[in-house]
């Protein structure tokens, strides 16, 4: 057996760490499902900040001579019940429910993923913050959304409120979840030997560890969110009629579904492609930035 | 200063408690990980630490660096009392006491380059400015026979062997006197094993580093170690130098560790000192002297009373009532060490040492 030490070794020949980086955005596009994504979802958040100058007529302009037309070159989306251009109005519904769909994820995203990971770290707040998460879950959304409105109103603001307290529980639980699964490796005593301080060790040793479970987790939820915040507008809780808002618009179109399907046909299939697209670029987000799932 | 040892532990004791309930905790045991032990390392010693899985050798070492907080007990570094240092105190401390991990898959931070991990100390502690910091460690991956390019690499792109000296590059990036080795090779294989252990030799004699070496590998042991320390269910049994534990073992615990070395020899059909039976639970432990369910030669005393740790011979020193008059085990006598593959393993460490002095 011939052993010779200290000789260096040869390593197969990978990007190496700053290339991948500052490579991220070249990586995100050699995926074509994942820049189709990016370009479909992209071209949505534009044309909902650009809303007012791109849509061909005003979203809130009633004309009870063209009601429930179905799509055509006037109106590509045809008219609703009362008259209105449905293109018109999804464009600034998708503005609201992007909104709140981001609002909700992000903040909650926030709030519950730090809860998650400060349980995991600090053993002695993980029985306590956990709990008050188990009392979280048992309440629906859409009860929570309930009361908030109740207390303070019904409309956007109250079903963001709501999105937030239904987003955190479920985050707080899988941050939690990857979080104590990074605690339990070596490298995190490794970081306290070297004598790296909590807060840095919070940061680049256990929350980057588990940022990715967390992203991936709150693309999937984010089509949920904005299907519990149509759920809330449908109920009359969430965005007041006449304001557009994708999930109230589907909801309002049921009652036409046999005489004019595009009503509600048209701003479902946009949640749709917000949803599929989202999600579709979570997961390549993921592959991107998970330096182990490098080939 | 030089002739206070680097490290004291005196009567180090750790206890973890075994509690239900979240808001009423209620303790419903103690398991007994580490109960009373002492040692003492020398500037530039290696201080082998062995024993069974779950005899808490691992704990120990984290006991000495305060990665865990002992029950009672004390650790003097330098002379200095560390076992009860703040928080501030204590990371200071770190430059000083380093620990390579076993498991050289788990023990890197997957998120950052090496480069990255080999800086954190030096940026930790403050040491130096960016430039020199990256200067470090360059001569760091040369010091364990990486190359320089390897800084921009992550962990997940080297091999088992690469990565332990990765390891073994951080804990030297602070200049540390003391390095806890917690069984640095036992993930490695053979041959690999062979390179880093003569790296850690190669270093110690370099550096003057000392060594608490925790393995359960008798024939790495053999190599490295100044002197051994046998631990069973928490507690030391046996202490010595290298040479008087491997040819004189005098507990009867540490004889059958021993003699469990397998000698594939079909010529040796004497009898085999062999153990029965698991390592009781340090939950509930035995009464009297630990060890006394599974020996070979117990006695009505064994379970009545604990026995201390008594002076054999200087520096020689055994747990056990009747060292003196146990009978010499057949199989170390006779057949000695120098067999099988326990031998072919020695011959490996050798050859690789001898392989990169001659210049």
């Amino acid at each position: 057996m011939s052993v010779e030490a200290l000789e260096p070794a040869l390593i197969a020949e990978h990007p190496t760490g700053a290339f991948a980086r500052a490579g991220l955005l070249q990586r995100l596009a050699r995926d074509r499902v994942a820049a189709a994504a990016a370009i479909t979802l992209t071209a949505i958040v534009l044309a909902a900040l650009l809303a007012p100058w791109i849509a061909p007529y005003d979203p809130y302009f009633t004309d009870l001579t063209k009601v429930m037309q179905p799509p055509g070159a006037e109106h590509w989306f045809g008219t609703d019940n009362t008259g209105r251009d449905i293109l018109s109005r999804v464009i600034f519904g998708t503005r609201n429910t992007l909104m709140l769909g981001l609002v909700g994820v992000i903040v909650g995203g926030l709030i519950g993923g730090i809860l998650g990971i400060l349980a995991a770290y600090y053993r002695r707040l993980d029985g306590w913050i956990m709990r008050l998460v188990d009392v979280m879950l048992a309440f629906p959304a859409i009860l929570i959304g309930l009361a908030v409105a109740a207390i303070f109103g019904a409309g956007l603001a109250a079903v963001v409120i709501a999105l937030v307290i239904a987003t955190i529980p479920d985050v707080a639980r899988v941050a939690r979840g990857a979080a104590v699964g990074v605690m339990g490796q070596e490298f995190m005593e490794a970081g306290r030997a070297v004598g790296v301080t909590d807060g840095a060790l919070i940061w680049r040793y256990l929350t980057l560890n588990c940022i990715s479970t967390i992203f991936v987790f709150l693309t999937l939820r984010f089509g949920q969110i904005i299907l519990i915040g149509s759920a809330l507008g449908f109920l009359g809780m969430g965005a007041q009629p006449p304001t557009a808002e994708l999930g109230m618009m589907a909801a309002q179109g049921r009652d036409f579904l046999f005489m004019a399907p595009h009503i509600a046909t048209v701003p479902s299939c946009a949640i749709f492609v917000i949803v599929l697209a989202a999600n579709l670029l979570g997961d390549a987000f993921r592959d991107v930035l998970d330096p182990r799932l490098q080939t | 200063m030089s002739d206070v040892p680097v490290l004291q532990v005196d009567g180090l004791v750790k206890h973890f408690q075994l509690s239900r309930g979240i808001i009423l905790r209620r303790q419903v045991g103690l398991v007994r990980a580490v109960e009373d032990v002492s040692f003492e390392i020398a500037r530039g010693e290696t201080l082998a630490l062995v024993g069974e899985s779950g005899c808490g050798k691992s704990t120990t070492g984290r006991l000495v660096l305060r990665l865990m907080d002992p029950t009672a007990g004390s650790v003097r570094f330098k002379g200095e009392e560390i076992a009860n240092l703040g928080k501030d105190a204590l990371r200071r401390l770190r430059r000083h006491m380093q620990i390579i991990f076993q498991d050289p898959y788990a023990s890197l931070n997957p998120r950052m380059t090496v480069g990255e991990i080999l800086a954190e100390p030096l940026r930790v502690h403050d040491i130096g400015d960016p430039a020199s910091r990256e200067a470090r460690v360059r001569e760091l991956l040369e010091i364990v026979g990486l190359s320089p390019e390897h800084a921009r690499r992550y962990p997940h792109q080297f091999s088992g062997g690469q990565r332990q000296r990765i390891g073994i590059a951080r804990a030297l990036a602070v200049n540390p006197d003391l390095i806890i080795c917690d069984e640095p090779v036992s993930a490695l294989d053979v041959s690999i094993q062979a390179q880093v252990v003569n790296l850690l030799q190669n270093l110690q004699q370099r550096f003057g580093l000392s060594y608490l070496f925790i393995a359960h590998d008798l024939a790495v042991v053999k190599h490295i170690s100044d002197r051994v320390a046998v631990m069973y269910l928490g507690k030391l049994v046996e202490i010595a130098d290298k040479k008087t534990i491997y040819a004189k073992p005098l507990h009867p615990y540490t004889q059958a560790l021993l003699a469990a070395i397998p000698k594939p020899d079909p010529s040796l059909r004497t009898k085999r000192v062999m153990l029965q039976g698991d390592v009781p639970s340090p939950f509930n432990p035995p009464t009297g002297c630990r060890f006394h369910t599974r020996c070979l030669h117990p006695q009505p005393r064994c379970s009545a009373e604990e026995p201390k740790l008594r002076e054999a011979a200087p520096g020689h020193r055994v747990a056990c009532h009747f060292f003196e008059t146990l009978p010499v085990p057949v199989i170390i006598a006779r057949a000695g060490m120098a067999n099988g593959k326990f031998a072919e393993r020695l011959a490996a460490f050798e050859a690789a040492k001898q392989a990169q002095t001659p210049a």
